[in-house]
Protein backbone atom coordinates (compact mmCIF):
# COMPACT_ATOMS: atom_id res chain seq x y z
CA UNK A 1 0.00 0.00 0.00
CA UNK A 2 1.14 3.30 -0.99
CA UNK A 3 1.45 6.42 1.73
CA UNK A 4 2.17 9.59 1.72
CA UNK A 5 3.04 10.35 5.04
CA UNK A 6 3.28 14.57 6.02
CA UNK A 7 5.72 15.19 9.19
CA UNK A 8 4.28 18.25 9.93
CA UNK A 9 7.10 20.83 9.96
CA UNK A 10 9.59 18.35 8.33
CA UNK A 11 9.13 16.35 5.52
CA UNK A 12 7.21 14.36 3.37
CA UNK A 13 7.89 10.95 2.53
CA UNK A 14 6.36 8.09 0.10
CA UNK A 15 5.79 4.83 1.71
CA UNK A 16 5.27 1.34 -0.16
CA UNK A 17 4.37 -1.19 2.55
CA UNK A 18 2.02 -4.32 2.34
CA UNK A 19 -1.13 -4.35 4.49
CA UNK A 20 1.10 -1.85 6.86
CA UNK A 21 -0.14 -0.57 10.48
CA UNK A 22 0.08 3.29 11.55
CA UNK A 23 2.89 1.76 13.63
CA UNK A 24 4.73 0.30 10.47
CA UNK A 25 4.35 3.02 8.01
CA UNK A 26 6.26 4.81 11.52
CA UNK A 27 8.84 2.60 11.69
CA UNK A 28 9.17 3.07 7.64
CA UNK A 29 10.18 6.91 8.29
CA UNK A 30 12.62 6.03 11.82
CA UNK A 31 10.05 7.40 14.15
CA UNK A 32 8.88 6.01 17.61
CA UNK A 33 4.80 5.48 18.11
CA UNK A 34 5.68 7.18 21.60
CA UNK A 35 7.62 10.40 20.11
CA UNK A 36 4.71 11.61 17.38
CA UNK A 37 0.79 10.70 17.06
CA UNK A 38 -0.51 10.21 14.01
CA UNK A 39 -3.51 11.91 12.56
CA UNK A 40 -6.00 11.04 9.83
CA UNK A 41 -8.24 13.92 8.68
CA UNK A 42 -7.38 15.87 11.46
CA UNK A 43 -8.14 12.60 13.87
CA UNK A 44 -5.61 10.98 15.84
CA UNK A 45 -5.81 7.38 15.52
CA UNK A 46 -4.25 4.15 17.62
CA UNK A 47 -1.27 3.31 15.40
CA UNK A 48 -1.61 -0.73 15.99
CA UNK A 49 -4.43 -0.31 13.52
CA UNK A 50 -4.35 -0.89 10.02
CA UNK A 51 -3.70 1.89 7.46
CA UNK A 52 -7.17 3.06 5.87
CA UNK A 53 -5.77 6.08 4.27
CA UNK A 54 -3.63 6.72 1.48
CA UNK A 55 -2.70 9.84 3.78
CA UNK A 56 -1.28 10.33 6.92
CA UNK A 57 -0.36 13.78 9.30
CA UNK A 58 2.44 12.89 12.05
CA UNK A 59 3.03 15.45 14.80
CA UNK A 60 5.79 15.19 16.28
CA UNK A 61 6.15 15.94 20.14
CA UNK A 62 8.24 18.82 21.31
CA UNK A 63 9.61 18.99 24.72
CA UNK A 64 8.12 21.51 26.90
CA UNK A 65 10.65 23.23 29.01
CA UNK B 1 -13.08 1.64 12.98
CA UNK B 2 -11.10 1.09 16.51
CA UNK B 3 -13.47 0.78 19.32
CA UNK B 4 -13.03 2.18 22.75
CA UNK B 5 -12.51 -0.79 25.21
CA UNK B 6 -14.83 0.82 27.69
CA UNK B 7 -17.92 2.49 25.31
CA UNK B 8 -17.14 1.34 21.70
CA UNK B 9 -16.91 4.95 20.56
CA UNK B 10 -14.04 5.57 17.83
CA UNK B 11 -10.88 5.14 19.64
CA UNK B 12 -8.12 7.62 19.07
CA UNK B 13 -5.28 5.69 20.85
CA UNK B 14 -4.00 2.94 22.08
CA UNK B 15 -1.89 2.40 25.00
CA UNK B 16 0.40 -0.84 24.51
CA UNK B 17 1.72 -0.90 28.04
CA UNK B 18 -2.31 -1.62 29.30
CA UNK B 19 -3.43 -3.07 25.90
CA UNK B 20 -6.41 -0.17 26.27
CA UNK B 21 -7.82 1.71 23.32
CA UNK B 22 -9.71 4.52 23.98
CA UNK B 23 -11.87 7.04 22.64
CA UNK B 24 -11.06 10.83 23.31
CA UNK B 25 -13.34 11.21 26.54
CA UNK B 26 -11.88 8.42 28.02
CA UNK B 27 -8.51 9.09 27.05
CA UNK B 28 -9.18 12.86 28.68
CA UNK B 29 -10.67 11.10 31.53
CA UNK B 30 -7.57 8.04 32.47
CA UNK B 31 -5.28 11.57 32.02
CA UNK B 32 -7.06 13.30 34.76
CA UNK B 33 -7.41 10.34 36.92
CA UNK B 34 -3.71 9.79 36.96
CA UNK B 35 -2.93 13.21 37.81
CA UNK B 36 -5.59 13.27 40.56
CA UNK B 37 -4.42 9.44 41.91
CA UNK B 38 -0.67 10.78 41.96
CA UNK B 39 -1.91 13.91 44.00
CA UNK B 40 -3.43 11.70 46.39
CA UNK B 41 -1.23 9.36 46.82
CA UNK B 42 2.02 11.45 47.30
CA UNK B 43 -0.03 13.23 49.83
CA UNK B 44 -0.17 16.90 48.39
CA UNK B 45 -2.88 18.09 50.05
CA UNK B 46 -1.94 17.88 53.82
CA UNK B 47 -4.97 16.71 55.96
CA UNK B 48 -4.23 20.19 57.97
CA UNK B 49 -5.18 22.37 55.22
CA UNK B 50 -8.27 24.07 55.68
CA UNK B 51 -10.14 27.15 54.08
CA UNK B 52 -8.95 29.45 56.92
CA UNK B 53 -5.19 27.86 56.53
CA UNK B 54 -5.03 27.13 52.48
CA UNK B 55 -2.39 25.83 51.03
CA UNK B 56 -0.46 27.66 47.94
CA UNK B 57 1.03 25.79 45.18
CA UNK B 58 3.16 27.40 42.89
CA UNK B 59 3.07 25.78 38.90
CA UNK B 60 5.93 26.26 36.93
CA UNK B 61 4.17 27.23 33.92
CA UNK B 62 6.55 26.87 30.44
CA UNK B 63 3.82 28.02 28.34
CA UNK B 64 4.98 24.33 27.25
CA UNK B 65 2.50 21.35 26.75
CA UNK B 66 3.45 19.16 30.02
CA UNK B 67 3.37 22.25 31.94
CA UNK B 68 0.04 23.36 30.10
CA UNK B 69 -1.84 20.29 31.09
CA UNK B 70 -0.43 19.95 34.35
CA UNK B 71 -2.15 23.76 34.63
CA UNK B 72 -5.31 23.08 33.53
CA UNK B 73 -6.17 19.69 35.24
CA UNK B 74 -4.58 21.12 38.51
CA UNK B 75 -7.19 23.86 38.11
CA UNK B 76 -9.84 21.66 37.12
CA UNK B 77 -9.49 19.58 40.19
CA UNK B 78 -8.29 22.20 42.50
CA UNK B 79 -10.29 26.17 41.41
CA UNK B 80 -12.80 25.12 43.60
CA UNK B 81 -11.52 23.83 46.73
CA UNK B 82 -11.02 26.61 49.05
CA UNK B 83 -7.76 24.58 50.66
CA UNK B 84 -5.86 25.07 47.88
CA UNK B 85 -4.30 28.24 45.94
CA UNK B 86 -3.01 27.98 42.66
CA UNK B 87 -0.41 30.56 41.35
CA UNK B 88 1.41 30.42 38.04
CA UNK B 89 5.08 31.31 37.54
CA UNK B 90 6.53 31.61 34.17
CA UNK B 91 10.01 32.44 33.42
CA UNK B 92 10.85 34.58 30.01
CA UNK B 93 15.02 33.28 29.84
CA UNK B 94 15.75 35.59 27.13
CA UNK B 95 15.48 33.46 23.88
CA UNK B 96 13.75 35.64 21.40
CA UNK B 97 11.08 34.67 19.54
CA UNK B 98 10.53 31.26 21.67
CA UNK B 99 10.04 32.17 24.84
CA UNK B 100 8.08 35.82 23.72
CA UNK B 101 5.74 32.95 22.19
CA UNK B 102 5.60 30.52 25.35
CA UNK B 103 4.74 33.80 27.57
CA UNK B 104 1.73 34.24 25.32
CA UNK B 105 0.15 30.85 25.77
CA UNK B 106 1.08 31.30 29.49
CA UNK B 107 -1.27 34.25 29.63
CA UNK B 108 -3.88 33.01 27.63
CA UNK B 109 -3.84 30.08 29.77
CA UNK B 110 -3.90 32.26 32.94
CA UNK B 111 -6.68 34.33 31.63
CA UNK B 112 -9.13 31.83 30.59
CA UNK B 113 -8.89 30.46 34.14
CA UNK B 114 -8.63 33.54 36.03
CA UNK B 115 -5.45 32.16 37.53
CA UNK B 116 -2.71 34.12 39.09
CA UNK B 117 0.16 34.60 37.02
CA UNK B 118 3.54 35.30 37.43
CA UNK B 119 6.58 36.41 34.93
CA UNK B 120 9.88 36.60 36.00
CA UNK B 121 12.71 37.02 33.64
CA UNK B 122 16.53 36.15 33.32
CA UNK B 123 16.86 40.15 32.38
CA UNK B 124 16.12 41.68 35.32
CA UNK B 125 16.78 39.13 37.81
CA UNK B 126 20.65 38.57 36.57
CA UNK B 127 21.05 41.00 34.01
CA UNK B 128 21.50 38.24 31.50
CA UNK B 129 19.94 36.87 28.07
CA UNK B 130 20.14 33.22 27.01
CA UNK B 131 20.68 34.67 23.36
CA UNK B 132 23.76 36.34 24.55
CA UNK B 133 24.65 33.43 27.16
CA UNK B 134 25.15 30.97 24.48
CA UNK B 135 27.14 33.61 22.34
CA UNK B 136 29.62 34.24 25.38
CA UNK B 137 29.96 30.14 26.80
CA UNK B 138 32.64 31.13 29.13
CA UNK B 139 32.25 27.66 31.08
CA UNK B 140 32.29 25.69 27.66
CA UNK B 141 28.64 23.85 28.53
CA UNK B 142 25.83 23.19 27.00
CA UNK B 143 23.19 25.99 27.20
CA UNK B 144 21.13 24.23 29.54
CA UNK B 145 23.43 23.72 31.91
CA UNK B 146 23.30 27.21 32.62
CA UNK B 147 19.25 27.72 31.56
CA UNK B 148 18.94 24.89 34.29
CA UNK B 149 21.03 26.75 36.74
CA UNK B 150 19.12 30.14 36.60
CA UNK B 151 15.59 28.30 36.16
CA UNK B 152 16.16 26.55 39.69
CA UNK B 153 16.81 29.82 41.35
CA UNK B 154 14.41 31.56 40.25
CA UNK B 155 11.47 28.65 40.61
CA UNK B 156 12.89 28.44 44.12
CA UNK B 157 13.02 32.18 44.99
CA UNK B 158 10.04 33.54 43.61
CA UNK B 159 8.08 29.88 45.03
CA UNK B 160 9.42 31.29 48.47
CA UNK B 161 8.27 34.60 47.90
CA UNK B 162 5.11 33.79 46.97
CA UNK B 163 4.59 31.79 49.88
CA UNK B 164 4.47 28.52 48.31
CA UNK B 165 4.11 25.17 50.54
CA UNK B 166 4.34 23.54 47.47
CA UNK B 167 6.66 24.02 43.81
CA UNK B 168 4.56 21.99 41.20
CA UNK B 169 6.23 21.29 37.61
CA UNK B 170 4.54 19.50 34.34
CA UNK B 171 7.28 16.44 34.27
CA UNK B 172 5.90 13.30 32.78
CA UNK B 173 7.06 9.67 32.52
CA UNK B 174 9.17 9.82 29.40
CA UNK B 175 11.32 12.57 31.57
CA UNK B 176 11.54 11.02 34.55
CA UNK B 177 12.05 7.61 33.31
CA UNK B 178 14.93 9.09 31.56
CA UNK B 179 16.58 10.82 34.79
CA UNK B 180 16.33 7.60 36.36
CA UNK B 181 18.42 5.75 33.52
CA UNK B 182 20.73 8.53 33.24
CA UNK B 183 21.12 8.58 37.65
CA UNK B 184 21.60 4.30 37.22
CA UNK B 185 24.22 4.61 33.92
CA UNK B 186 25.82 7.25 35.93
CA UNK B 187 26.29 5.41 38.99
CA UNK B 188 24.74 8.37 40.78
CA UNK B 189 23.66 6.80 43.91
CA UNK B 190 23.54 10.01 45.75
CA UNK B 191 21.53 11.85 43.13
CA UNK B 192 18.74 8.87 43.62
CA UNK B 193 18.40 9.60 47.17
CA UNK B 194 18.27 13.47 46.26
CA UNK B 195 15.71 12.92 43.80
CA UNK B 196 13.39 11.19 46.43
CA UNK B 197 13.36 13.39 48.75
CA UNK B 198 13.61 16.52 46.66
CA UNK B 199 11.05 15.70 43.89
CA UNK B 200 9.37 12.24 43.89
CA UNK B 201 9.29 11.04 47.69
CA UNK B 202 5.33 11.02 49.01
CA UNK B 203 4.58 13.85 51.65
CA UNK B 204 2.58 11.57 53.85
CA UNK B 205 2.94 7.63 55.44
CA UNK B 206 6.07 5.47 56.06
CA UNK B 207 7.79 5.62 53.08
CA UNK B 208 7.53 9.84 52.86
CA UNK B 209 10.81 12.04 51.93
CA UNK B 210 12.36 13.40 55.07
CA UNK B 211 11.61 17.19 55.52
CA UNK B 212 13.50 19.83 53.50
CA UNK B 213 13.83 23.24 55.51
CA UNK B 214 15.81 24.50 53.31
CA UNK B 215 14.25 24.07 50.08
CA UNK B 216 10.35 24.82 48.74
CA UNK B 217 9.29 21.21 48.47
CA UNK B 218 8.66 20.21 44.71
CA UNK B 219 6.09 17.58 43.35
CA UNK B 220 5.82 16.20 39.85
CA UNK B 221 2.01 14.99 39.54
CA UNK B 222 2.20 14.06 35.60
CA UNK B 223 5.14 11.69 36.17
CA UNK B 224 2.52 9.03 35.72
CA UNK B 225 1.65 10.03 32.25
CA UNK B 226 3.81 9.23 29.05
CA UNK B 227 4.91 12.25 27.17
CA UNK B 228 2.48 11.20 23.87
CA UNK B 229 -0.44 11.38 25.70
CA UNK B 230 0.55 14.83 27.40
CA UNK B 231 0.53 16.02 23.60
CA UNK B 232 -2.47 13.77 22.80
CA UNK B 233 -4.24 15.28 25.83
CA UNK B 234 -2.98 18.78 24.97
CA UNK B 235 -4.42 18.30 21.22
CA UNK B 236 -7.85 17.07 22.25
CA UNK B 237 -8.48 19.77 24.83
CA UNK B 238 -7.42 22.38 22.26
CA UNK B 239 -5.23 23.87 25.20
CA UNK B 240 -3.14 27.23 24.05
CA UNK B 241 0.56 25.23 24.46
CA UNK B 242 3.27 26.72 22.72
CA UNK B 243 4.94 23.59 20.57
CA UNK B 244 8.39 24.50 18.93
CA UNK B 245 11.48 23.40 20.37
CA UNK B 246 13.82 26.11 21.92
CA UNK B 247 16.35 27.08 19.58
CA UNK B 248 19.28 26.17 22.22
CA UNK B 249 18.24 22.77 23.37
CA UNK B 250 20.91 20.68 23.73
CA UNK B 251 20.61 17.75 26.11
CA UNK B 252 22.86 15.07 24.13
CA UNK B 253 23.13 12.46 26.74
CA UNK B 254 19.32 12.85 27.68
CA UNK B 255 18.43 12.29 23.76
CA UNK B 256 20.23 9.30 23.34
CA UNK B 257 18.60 7.98 26.29
CA UNK B 258 15.07 8.91 25.10
CA UNK B 259 15.72 7.01 21.87
CA UNK B 260 17.05 3.90 23.89
CA UNK B 261 13.81 3.79 26.17
CA UNK B 262 11.66 4.20 22.77
CA UNK B 263 12.98 1.57 21.46
CA UNK B 264 12.83 -0.79 24.74
CA UNK B 265 9.52 0.59 24.75
CA UNK B 266 8.03 -0.68 21.77
CA UNK B 267 9.60 -4.10 22.59
CA UNK B 268 8.96 -4.54 25.93
CA UNK B 269 5.60 -1.94 26.83
CA UNK B 270 5.25 -1.01 30.30
CA UNK B 271 9.36 -0.46 30.22
CA UNK B 272 8.68 3.21 31.21
CA UNK B 273 5.96 2.39 34.10
CA UNK B 274 8.20 -0.36 35.56
CA UNK B 275 11.65 1.48 35.38
CA UNK B 276 9.87 4.14 37.84
CA UNK B 277 8.11 1.74 40.11
CA UNK B 278 11.60 0.16 40.78
CA UNK B 279 13.26 3.52 40.95
CA UNK B 280 10.94 5.33 42.92
CA UNK B 281 11.59 2.50 45.91
CA UNK B 282 14.88 2.37 45.39
CA UNK B 283 15.29 6.10 45.78
CA UNK B 284 13.27 6.01 48.67
CA UNK B 285 15.14 3.12 50.16
CA UNK B 286 18.56 5.29 49.54
CA UNK B 287 17.18 8.28 50.93
CA UNK B 288 16.40 6.58 54.20
CA UNK B 289 19.99 4.97 54.38
CA UNK B 290 21.53 8.70 53.86
CA UNK B 291 19.68 9.91 56.36
CA UNK B 292 20.24 7.56 59.20
CA UNK B 293 23.68 7.85 58.39
CA UNK B 294 23.61 11.55 58.48
CA UNK B 295 25.72 11.82 55.37
CA UNK B 296 23.27 14.48 53.98
CA UNK B 297 24.71 18.01 51.96
CA UNK B 298 26.24 20.16 53.97
CA UNK B 299 23.91 23.25 53.30
CA UNK B 300 24.47 26.58 54.06
CA UNK B 301 23.77 30.22 52.08
CA UNK B 302 25.89 31.78 49.53
CA UNK B 303 27.74 34.47 50.39
CA UNK B 304 26.91 36.68 47.59
CA UNK B 305 22.83 36.04 47.47
CA UNK B 306 21.73 33.84 50.11
CA UNK B 307 20.50 31.33 48.19
CA UNK B 308 20.99 27.39 49.83
CA UNK B 309 24.13 25.72 48.27
CA UNK B 310 26.58 23.38 49.54
CA UNK B 311 29.42 26.09 48.49
CA UNK B 312 30.72 28.92 49.38
CA UNK B 313 29.43 30.78 46.44
CA UNK B 314 26.19 29.14 44.41
CA UNK B 315 26.57 27.81 41.32
CA UNK B 316 24.28 30.54 40.02
CA UNK B 317 26.67 33.48 41.24
CA UNK B 318 29.92 31.62 39.83
CA UNK B 319 28.04 30.87 36.65
CA UNK B 320 27.04 34.98 36.76
CA UNK B 321 30.53 35.69 37.55
CA UNK B 322 32.11 33.73 34.65
CA UNK B 323 29.53 35.71 32.27
CA UNK B 324 30.50 38.94 33.90
CA UNK B 325 34.28 38.53 32.85
CA UNK B 326 33.51 37.91 29.34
Amino acid sequence: MQVTVDVKGETTHEVDLPKPTYADVLRAVDLSPHEVSVLVDGRPVPEDQPVESSEVTVLRLIKGG
Amino acid sequence: MTECTRCGREAVMHAAYSGAHLCESHFCETVEKRVRKRVREDGLVPRDATPDDPETWVIGLSGGKDSVVLTHILDETFAEDPRIELVALTIHEGIEGYRDESVGACVELADELSLRHELVTYEDEFGVRMDDVVEDDPENMAACAYCGVFRRDLLERYADEFGADKLLTGHNLDDEAQTAMMNFLEGDVAQMAKHFDASIGGFDGDDARSDQDEFVPRAKPLRDVPEKEVALYCHLRDLPAHITECPHSSEAYRAEIQQLLYGLEENHPGTRHSIMAGYEELAGVLADRYDEDGDGPDLHECEDCGATTTRDRCRKCSLLDSLEAV
